[in-house]
């Protein structure tokens, strides 16, 4: 066979263009992540809003009635959904937009790392413009009918803005980084690596707490978070976040696109 | 396309029969392999082939950069190529064919006699 | 020779099943390649496994020069196109055609809007609405529009029709002599696009049967038929690829004759058939050629008859 040569070729593109193209990926479609959570966050807003304006005009109006009704209304989950759907995103984003990346010649590392900072990003955005809305609501007197969606207790009603703005954040962040480990687990184990981890994590719960009613360590766990206060459980929480990122890093470095 | 030999070697004779036929006049330029290639749908390698093996018979010549030329005297050349093995390639496969029916030399003479002169095409 | 492609003893198992199996080959630069075999002989995981899309369980692969794997400066210069593909659900075809030039550096979008308006490819469906031949047209449009210098075509046509197959086979070989690229187009439908292969690759279980230029492949073989005794007789100890008998029938697909034994033949009262390079494939990997393959050099034609 007579002497082999190889052609050579030009250079990668460079790094960050290549990350580039991956967030562009991710937000191809706009409606995906900006349409559809603005729609039903709109549906939801209205039925609340009916709900809170027959609270309104149904509950006696003296002060003492107003403040526990606002008070109740703070505990609202009305926007829990948004933040799984965020979760549901980032799982789809694992599963079929690798797929696809990997199809248009992008490397594993620079999918998770286009990945990464869309997430992060979109968690910014997200966190940006909760607070806007919570701030709104403020303004505007609770939407004219003293509602309450985004002022949640959830967030901490009493923090300064930016420490609600960080909350928000980190608990975007926490979902949009769990949603990328299962769907991680999900490309390369497919449906039984999703239930084998389900069922660790769930004896791993079940042992601890077993282990900490055994050990009437309850009041000790009380304590830790309320030490840690909100700012420190969120800050926590982006310990897990980080750590479910590694997760889809280290899965998805080995994970193939099958069917 | 006849799959009993190369397709190059048929892309060639396609041409030869061109020239025979003046649809490709001497000193006139043929057509690019890629075009060839195109109108054939087949692979442009393959028409390259085909193409080279006319230029190594010297019917076609390469003129630079401009492209492929037909020879003069090609045509005269291929014809009487053609009629060297016209008696292997069509009398004697015709001759074994009319033996096995038992049609008879003389009988075979007539049959071609007969039938309407039209001219056949190789 | 430039090999942008060169595989040695390429290997890939899942579980206990060799969907790869020892394979070797290399591919030069600027030919248009068939892959060709059954379906489930191997042919996408050996696509996936030189694009870098799966691990190799053993064995060596360069694309130009080097591993494809995680290989970003490789993979700009391939584009894979998956009869399998995977779009995000949201996807529309537009969303596709417009992340395509990011990634594909030779992307031509001219090109492109021509083929989407010659294969009719509604731009404002969603990917998992369209029928199957719009999808493989997707898939086709990129394929050619991104001009990579490797371009792997996994059944490209499915769901295609007569009209959209011939558009594919036109633009791609003009293309293609625009703008010469290596093309590997994986099929088991063969007819259609044999004379568009410079060479040849049959897989068949795993392991490459075949890795032949597809001129000399294609008169490589020939069908011997005639009287059982005539044809045994003939045939003798030549290698037999395919044998088909009914009564005292006998055929026989046998390689390579030479002028002067067809003539043997043909005096001997036998007929002797051309062989397709679809029928020569069926032939070596249908259920008989266990017996083949033992005996089966993996190159039949020499090397040096390339120029």
């Amino acid at each position: 066979m007579s002497a082999v040569s190889t052609p050579t070729i030009p250079g990668p593109r460079p790094l960050a263009r290549r990350i580039g193209n991956v967030v562009r990926l991710h937000l191809a479609n706009p409606f995906t992540i900006i349409g559809t959570p603005v729609i039903v966050l709109g549906l939801i807003f209205a039925v609340n809003w009916m709900i809170w304006w027959i609270v309104r005009t149904a509950a006696p109006s003296d002060p003492q009635s107003v403040a526990d009704v606002a008070d109740g209304l703070q505990y609202s989950g009305a926007t829990l959904w948004i933040f799984v759907y965020m979760m549901v995103v980032a799982i789809m984003a694992m599963n079929l937009t690798f797929s696809f990346a990997l199809g248009f010649g992008s490397t594993r590392r620079d999918f998770l790392l286009g990945s990464g900072l869309t997430f992060v990003g979109l968690a910014a955005i997200y966190a940006v413009a909760y607070i806007l809305l919570a701030a709104l609501e403020t303004w505007t007197g609770g939407w004219g009918v003293g509602g309450t969606m985004f002022n949640s207790f959830y967030f901490g009603v009493d923090s300064p803005w930016w420490l609600r703005l960080f909350h928000v954040f980190a608990l975007f962040l926490f979902f949009l980084a769990a949603g990328s480990a299962f769907g991680s687990m999900y490309v390369r184990w497919k449906a039984r690596g999703l239930i084998v981890f389900f069922s660790v994590v769930s004896i791993l719960i079940m042992g601890a707490v077993a282990l900490v009613t055994v050990s009437d360590s309850w009041p000790a766990v009380g304590e830790f978070f309320e030490v840690a206060g909100f700012t420190g459980s969120y800050a926590l929480s982006l310990v897990l976040s980080a750590i479910a990122g590694a997760a889809a890093y280290l899965i998805l470095r080995r994970a193939t696109p099958r069917n | 396309m006849d799959e009993s030999r190369p397709i190059f070697q048929q892309i060639a004779e396609q041409i030869e029969n061109d020239i025979i036929a003046g649809a490709l006049p001497e000193e006139t330029q043929v057509p690019s392999t890629n075009e060839f290639a195109a109108f054939l749908r087949i692979n442009p390698a393959t028409a390259g082939k085909g193409v080279g093996l006319l230029v190594d018979a010297g019917v076609l010549y390469k003129k630079r950069g401009i492209g492929m030329f037909v020879a003069s005297g090609a045509r005269a050349r291929l014809i009487a190529e053609r009629r060297d093995r016209f008696r292997e390639q069509y009398i004697a496969p015709l001759l074994a064919e009319a033996h096995k029916l038992g049609i008879d030399a003389d009988q075979l003479a007539r049959l071609i006699h007969d039938t309407t002169p039209e001219e056949s095409h190789p | 020779m430039t090999a942008i492609v060169d595989v040695q003893d390429v290997t890939k198992h899942f579980g206990s099943v060799a969907a790869v199996d020892g394979v070797s080959f290399r591919l030069e630069e600027g030919k248009i390649y068939g892959l060709l075999g059954r379906n489930g002989a191997g042919k996408t995981t050996l696509m996936s496994l030189l694009t870098g899309q799966e691990f190799a369980t053993a064995g060596d692969i360069r694309i130009f020069g080097e591993s494809p794997v995680e290989n970003a400066r490789v993979a700009e210069q391939i584009c894979f196109i998956k009869e399998s593909q995977k779009y995000p659900d949201d996807f529309k075809v537009k969303h596709v055609l417009r992340m395509a030039p990011r990634f594909f550096p030779n992307w031509d979008q001219s090109f492109a809007d021509q083929l989407v308006a010659e294969f009719r490819v509604p731009l404002d469906r969603k990917m998992k609405k369209l029928s199957r031949g719009q999808f493989s047209a997707v898939g086709v449009i990129v394929g050619l529009a991104s001009r990579a210098p490797l371009t792997f075509f996994d059944e490209p046509y499915l769901g295609l029709d007569a009209v959209a197959r011939q558009l594919f086979y036109d633009r791609l070989l003009a293309d293609y002599a625009e703008h010469p690229r290596t093309v590997v187009l994986s099929t088991h439908l063969i007819d259609e696009v044999s004379a568009l292969l410079e060479h040849v690759l049959v897989i068949d279980e795993g392991r490459l049967l075949v890795d032949s230029p597809a001129d000399e492949l294609m008169g490589s073989a020939t069908t011997v038929v005639g009287g059982r005794d005539a044809v045994e007789s003939f045939v003798g100890g030549r290698e037999v690829i395919h044998r088909d008998g009914i009564g005292g029938l006998l055929s026989l697909t046998v390689a390579g004759l030479t002028a002067a034994e067809r003539a043997t033949a043909k005096a001997a009262g036998l007929e002797l058939g051309p062989v397709s390079l679809q029928q020569l494939i069926v032939r070596l990997t249908a259920g008989s050629t266990t017996d083949f393959t033992e005996n089966a050099p993996t190159t039949p034609i020499p090397e040096e008859a390339r120029a």
